[in-house]
């Protein structure tokens, strides 16, 4: 195995991070450590960001709303010029799987952090990409893409690829028009009560026919692929733990995966990316039924959010590639080599309330405890001071650790998520805690159906006796401190001479509470 | 004092003194301790320690403390000032159902109600958008509706009222 020295020159000497946030930073700590400048761009609301901060140079690109700023590719392509850098890494979001964008770097003669142009045009959307794969031999969920006839033409597909399968209204949405068929029997009927249910939710009877997939985890395989024709794959990664299709809490490796069907898993995801004329960091998301099956739904061609949890079980880091791999380095690895070992979690925490259904919580952070101790990595974009708002994606950090066992990888996140605070904004953390806490999930029996069945249970869970005994008595012991605050402040109690700056601010804070 | 703490709709109450408190009748030593440049105290009950952080509300006597990983919402009163409030509490009352104010602010994507409609506790009544997600805001209690002071499309302030009952 070849690796590269810091001191080996890469083509990329400065490279401009066109994002903002956690991921920002994370591309401009990688850059730090390969020697490369930095260039930030922020919008006004960013001006005091984090990520502005830590980067080399920065340059102002526009008002606070991404579509005046973060969206507008010739502004940052401005920058680029400006400030002569020779790359651009667009993070994930805003404009990182546009082709145009893509295009448009290169014809600017910078060399983009990414796949190709031409690649992210053949997977951006699904259908051209579900085609893609067809052809590739890649499995892909089967099933008609035009209404249903009748039940002879319903049970002629069905035949095709096997029961169950399941009826789905076109212009569907919350299980109306759904039906599981289990056998070639029940179709006539089936089909006829989906048809009229379909019609009165939603004025369209038309009806699709798919193979049903029972139990379905989201298990999606990293890709990696260099100039020189290597495209490797780096093990899965477990999302299944949704809330209105995002993605909460990431873990690689899956429970559900074994060594076999790792390799065949990665065998398809190569195959695909090959398909496209891939290169560099790609994910291919799949459905991976309760019997081993899985199906190709879409390749995400730009880093993904949840990248931490695998560059933890392989040792490799993603972004640090992704910019050599620009550079026109080749990759060292060897797949037969590449075996996830130990296990790591991320949950994502966000400025969502979980005590209020997840609505949005907007403010100024102003106090932020980061966990630390073995095992634990933050990937945030937050600091003391910055402003949570509504422009841009309520994500404020990634919280990861790692450790040996999955069991123990839990037990590490939940006492990380003990020691994580975060005031003046509340958030997701006591969903993350009860996630951890719940038997389910330790158990890893779960499906991408699971969370949204699961939620009302877990925002019921009561806190131990102990626990609210220990609440009652600390808010005693400050109601105490409030009251003996406002007295010493009033004119008529004596009080002692010389009164420490903590007493001044106690008689304030005691009258604006009183 | 005497401090009638009320949480999850219990009240207990706990006498502190210069070393603890009294708490169901049993004496516990406890004190409160803050951390400098934090908002976490340290509250130790017996020998248990606990990193607590007490936010104060809008009213004398109302905290959210966080510990241990849950969140609760407090009211810690003597005797006296309970009382008065329990009074202010009963004759607020007839003041009915609070209006449904903004709890961000964002844009109004789907107003569910009009002037009239009589709503259940838990009811959906506006759909408003913030952060790129829509997030529907329902009824606290039961009421009729009043006024609609908002439309599809608004833009609102945090604390805007959109909807009052009656």
């Amino acid at each position: 195995m070849r690796t590269t020295s810091l001191t080996d020159r890469l083509v990329i000497s400065k490279l401009l991070v066109a994002n903002r946030g956690e991921i920002a930073l994370r591309v401009i700590r990688a850059c730090r450590e390969l020697g490369i400048a930095s260039v930030a761009v922020y919008s006004d609301a960013d001006a005091r960001a984090l990520h502005v901060r830590e980067a080399d140079e920065a340059v102002n690109i526009g008002p606070a709303p991404a579509a005046q700023s973060y969206l507008v590719g010739e502004r940052i392509l401005d920058a680029a010029r400006r400030t002569g850098a020779d790359a651009v890494h667009p993070g994930y979001g805003f404009l990182s799987e546009r082709e145009w964008f893509a295009r448009a770097v290169r014809e600017a003669g910078l060399i983009w952090v990414g796949p190709p142009a031409e690649a992210i045009a053949a997977m951006g959307s699904k259908t051209a990409a579900r085609t893609l794969a067809v052809a590739a031999g890649v499995p892909v969920v089967p099933g008609t893409t035009s209404a249903l006839r009748d039940a002879v033409e319903a049970r002629e597909v069905a035949e095709t690829f096997g029961y169950p399968v399941l009826l789905k209204a076109a212009a569907g949405g919350g299980g109306k028009g759904m039906r599981v068929v289990h056998s070639a029997d029940e179709l006539h009927d089936a089909l006829a009560s989906a048809q009229r249910e379909a019609l009165n939710a939603f004025g369209d009877d038309a009806v699709y026919v798919e193979k049903y997939i029972d139990g379905p985890r989201h298990v999606e395989i990293q890709v990696l692929g260099d100039t020189h024709g290597t495209m490797l794959h780096l093990g899965e990664r477990e999302c299944s733990v949704q809330r209105r299709h995002q993605k909460m809490i990431e873990e690689a490796p899956s429970i559900a995966v074994t060594p076999e069907l790792r390799a065949r898993m990665g065998a398809t995801a190569v195959a695909a990316a090959r398909a496209a004329g891939y290169v560099n960091a790609g994910t291919c998301e799949f459905l991976l039924d309760r019997n081993g099956n899985y199906y190709f739904l879409e390749m995400n061609t730009r880093i993904q959010v949840e990248h931490p949890v695998t560059e933890l079980v392989t040792g490799i880091d993603l972004v640090q590639w992704q910019i050599r791999i620009a550079g026109g380095e080749r990759l060292p690895f060897v797949q037969e080599l590449i075996v996830p070992r130990g296990w790591a979690i991320e949950c994502r925490i966000t400025s969502e309330d979980f005590q209020n259904g997840f609505l949005p919580s907007t403010g100024r952070i102003t106090s932020l405890h980061i966990p630390s101790g073995p095992g634990v990595r933050w990937d945030g974009g937050i600091e003391v001071g910055s402003d949570v708002g509504l422009f841009y994606d309520p994500m404020l950090a990634k919280l990861i650790v790692y450790a040996g066992t999955r069991d123990a990888a839990i037990d590490r996140m939940h006492r990380a998520l003990l020691e994580l605070q975060i005031e003046g904004v509340e958030t997701s953390r006591e969903f993350h805690l009860r996630m951890m806490e719940d038997a389910e999930f330790r158990s890893g029996d779960i499906t991408i159906q699971w969370l949204e069945a699961k939620l009302p249970a877990l925002s019921a869970i009561l806190p131990s006796a102990n626990d609210l005994r220990a609440a009652v008595i600390a808010a005693a012991l400050m109601a105490e401190r409030d009251r003996n605050a406002v007295r010493a402040a009033r004119p008529d109690v004596s009080t002692p001479d010389g009164a420490t700056a903590w007493h001044r601010a106690a008689r304030v804070e005691g009258l604006r509470t009183a | 004092m005497k401090y009638i703490v009320e949480v999850r709709g219990e009240r207990h109450e706990v006498e502190v003194g210069p070393d603890g408190v009294v708490f169901n009748g049993e004496h516990i030593t406890a004190s409160l301790t803050d951390i400098p440049g934090s908002p976490v105290r340290q509250v130790t009950i017996g020998d248990a320690v606990h990193r607590v952080i007490a936010r104060r509300g809008a009213h004398r006597g109302e905290y959210t403390v966080l510990l241990n990983g849950h969140r609760f919402t407090v009211e810690a009163l003597d005797a006296r000032a309970r009382a008065i409030r329990d009074l202010t509490a009963a004759t607020s009352g007839v003041a009915g159902p609070a209006p449904l104010v903004a709890p961000m602010p964002g844009m109004i994507v789907r107003v569910s109600v009009a002037p009239g409609d009589v709503v259940v506790a838990g009811q959906g009544l506006i759909v408003m958008e913030a952060m790129k997600m829509e997030n529907e805001l329902r009824a606290a209690g039961p009421g009729t509706v009043t006024a609609v002071r908002v439309i599809a499309g608004t833009a609102v302030q945090k604390g805007a009222i959109l909807v009052e009952l009656s």
